[in-house]
């Protein structure tokens, strides 16, 4: 379990990124912070791995301040995916899926088998494993992120815009593998987003943020469609492009949009799912 | 050129030539070990840079001469110990590489130090693993240029009886015998060559995602 109180975060530059965020991130659910750039996410985010110290009011785990702790320890301890990737350019895919259990102390052997564990986990080919990581594509670099964030089987992760630069393809294909991961492996998951499908598609809570990492809405990703609390909200999330009805054409219900675009096909009853 | 003298006299040359190799690299060590942590610091430190670098520009402006004659003052040594030549070579080395090896670590940028701490390395695992591989093409540019500066600088030092294929020159110039001054020039640029190939192999060995993923660019 994670847990912010009251955080409060003042940049050198007195830029107020953090106003005044209380959440509780209840172990083993995924947690979505939803938020058009600039609105604090990232730094919510490294907080609770120090990698920002909040300017007033503290981050626990499990309910030990991480003021307390060792930040070297506790970034070890934690999974972290990086907006940017992050990986290290010098060394190869094994060597940066492996980097934490070397840090750890693992021997190079048992690191790397666990690399390659990994590299099978998130779907790639063990051919990629000697590569750099200006040889691979973007989704695969994606995948290796989450790869080294999974490698020393760490309770929490970390997920800061995970799937952001890749296509919407590869995107909707990471975040079913995420699904299916999550299902084996049931970790706490801090996730960051500003797209509102990835959202409501992982999150068993999603928190809809404002500058400043104000809380618009917190909810179960239903409840924020059914009842958005106001408009930034229902904006936010899609405004009229979800509000959705059917129009029977050709003896089949499609489902059209307020402005009357038509955005999919109901199924018919003996075709189950719609 | 009077080669029967190169081949009569290819005993000494070859002596010389390795003297010569002896007070090189031992300056061309400790400059990449001296300039290195200077550079860190100043490239992790503002006012620190404001001081380093602009002192490092100066020591390289000191006309060597001088500086042989002056260190066995300041460090008490004798006037022929070959020390006083690597002590002044080594500080012209560090001269040269510290504004590099600043710059090498700053091309490796913040970010990217900034991952690397935010999955677990310790401040001292940055530098280590991630700060100092990744300034390494740079660092190893640089280290190319100071030995090359310090294989031709330590020919001076004949002038100050430490043998080397200076000597040649020297020696050469007071008889007034070419043959004898161009044994002392291509040995040099011959060691020169040799010292350069033996640094890129090494950077070969020491940075193999370079050449890998220039590859790929090219
Ligand atoms: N080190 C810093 N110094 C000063 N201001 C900062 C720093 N880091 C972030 N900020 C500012 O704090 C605010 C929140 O930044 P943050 O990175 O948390 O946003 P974000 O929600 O992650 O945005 P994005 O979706 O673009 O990644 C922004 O206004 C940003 O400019
Ligand atoms: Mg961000």
């Amino acid at each position: 379990m994670i847990r912010f109180d009251h955080v409060h975060k003042e940049y050198p530059d007195g830029t107020i990124a953090v106003d005044d965020f209380t959440l509780e991130v209840p172990s083993h659910e995924v947690v979505v912070l939803l938020g058009s750039s600039g609105c604090g996410k990232t730094t919510l985010m490294r907080m609770v791995n120090r990698m920002v110290d909040p300017s007033s009011g503290s981050v626990s785990i499990d309910g030990d301040d991480v003021a307390h702790s060792d930040p070297v320890k506790l970034r070890r301890s934690i999974g972290y995916v990086m907006q940017s990737g992050g990986l290290l350019p010098h060394r190869t895919v094994v060597d940066n899926i492996a980097t934490v259990p070397l840090l750890l102390g693992a021997t190079r052997r048992s690191a790397h088998a666990r690399a390659s564990e990994l590299l099978d986990l998130v779907g790639l080919e063990q051919s990629v494993a000697k590569r750099y990581p200006s040889q691979l594509s973007g989704g695969q670099r994606q995948r290796i992120g989450v790869a080294r964030a999974l490698a020393s089987d760490p309770n929490i992760l970390l997920m800061d815009e995970p799937f952001g630069a890749v296509d919407p393809v590869v995107r909707a294909e990471l975040q079913r593998e995420l699904l299916h991961l999550q299902n084996e492996l049931a970790k706490t998951i801090l996730f960051v987003t500003h797209d509102v499908d990835e959202a409501f598609l992982l999150g068993q809570q999603v928190l809809v943020l404002r500058t400043g990492a104000e809380v618009a809405q917190h909810g179960s990703p239903a409840n924020i469609l059914l009842d958005p609390a106001d408009d930034f909200v229902a904006n936010f999330i899609g405004g009229p492009r979800r509000h959705l009805r059917t129009e029977m054409r050709d003896g089949r219900h499609i489902v059209v949009d307020a402005a009357g675009h038509v955005t999919g096909v109901l199924q018919d009853d003996r075709g189950a799912a719609g | 050129m009077r080669f029967d003298w190169v081949a009569d006299n290819m005993g000494q040359i070859l002596m010389m030539s390795w003297a010569h190799v002896q007070v090189s690299v031992l300056p061309i060590f400790l400059s990449l070990l001296i300039a290195v942590p200077i550079a860190w610091w100043a490239h992790r430190q503002k006012s620190a840079r404001r001081v380093l670098v602009p002192i490092s520009g100066v020591l390289y402006a000191l006309p060597s001469l001088p500086l042989f004659v002056l260190l066995p003052v300041v460090l008490g040594t004798r006037i022929l110990d070959p020390l006083n030549l690597v002590v002044a070579l080594t500080l012209y080395g560090v001269a040269l590489l510290v504004r590099t090896a600043v710059d090498a670590f700053d091309s490796v940028g913040r970010i990217i130090r900034d991952d690397a701490l935010a999955i677990g390395h310790s401040p001292r695992q940055v530098f280590w693993r991630v700060a100092l591989p990744l300034a390494g093409p740079p660092l190893l540019a640089g280290t190319r240029v100071v030995s090359a500066s310090t294989l031709s600088l330590v020919s001076v030092g004949a002038l100050i009886g430490v043998p080397s294929l200076g000597y040649f020159f020297t020696n050469g110039y007071q008889r007034g015998f070419p043959t004898e001054i161009m044994v002392g020039v291509i040995g040099t640029v011959v060691l020169a060559v040799i010292f350069d190939v033996i640094i890129v192999v090494a950077g070969r060995l020491l940075l193999p995602w370079v050449r890998a993923t220039d590859r790929r660019r090219g």
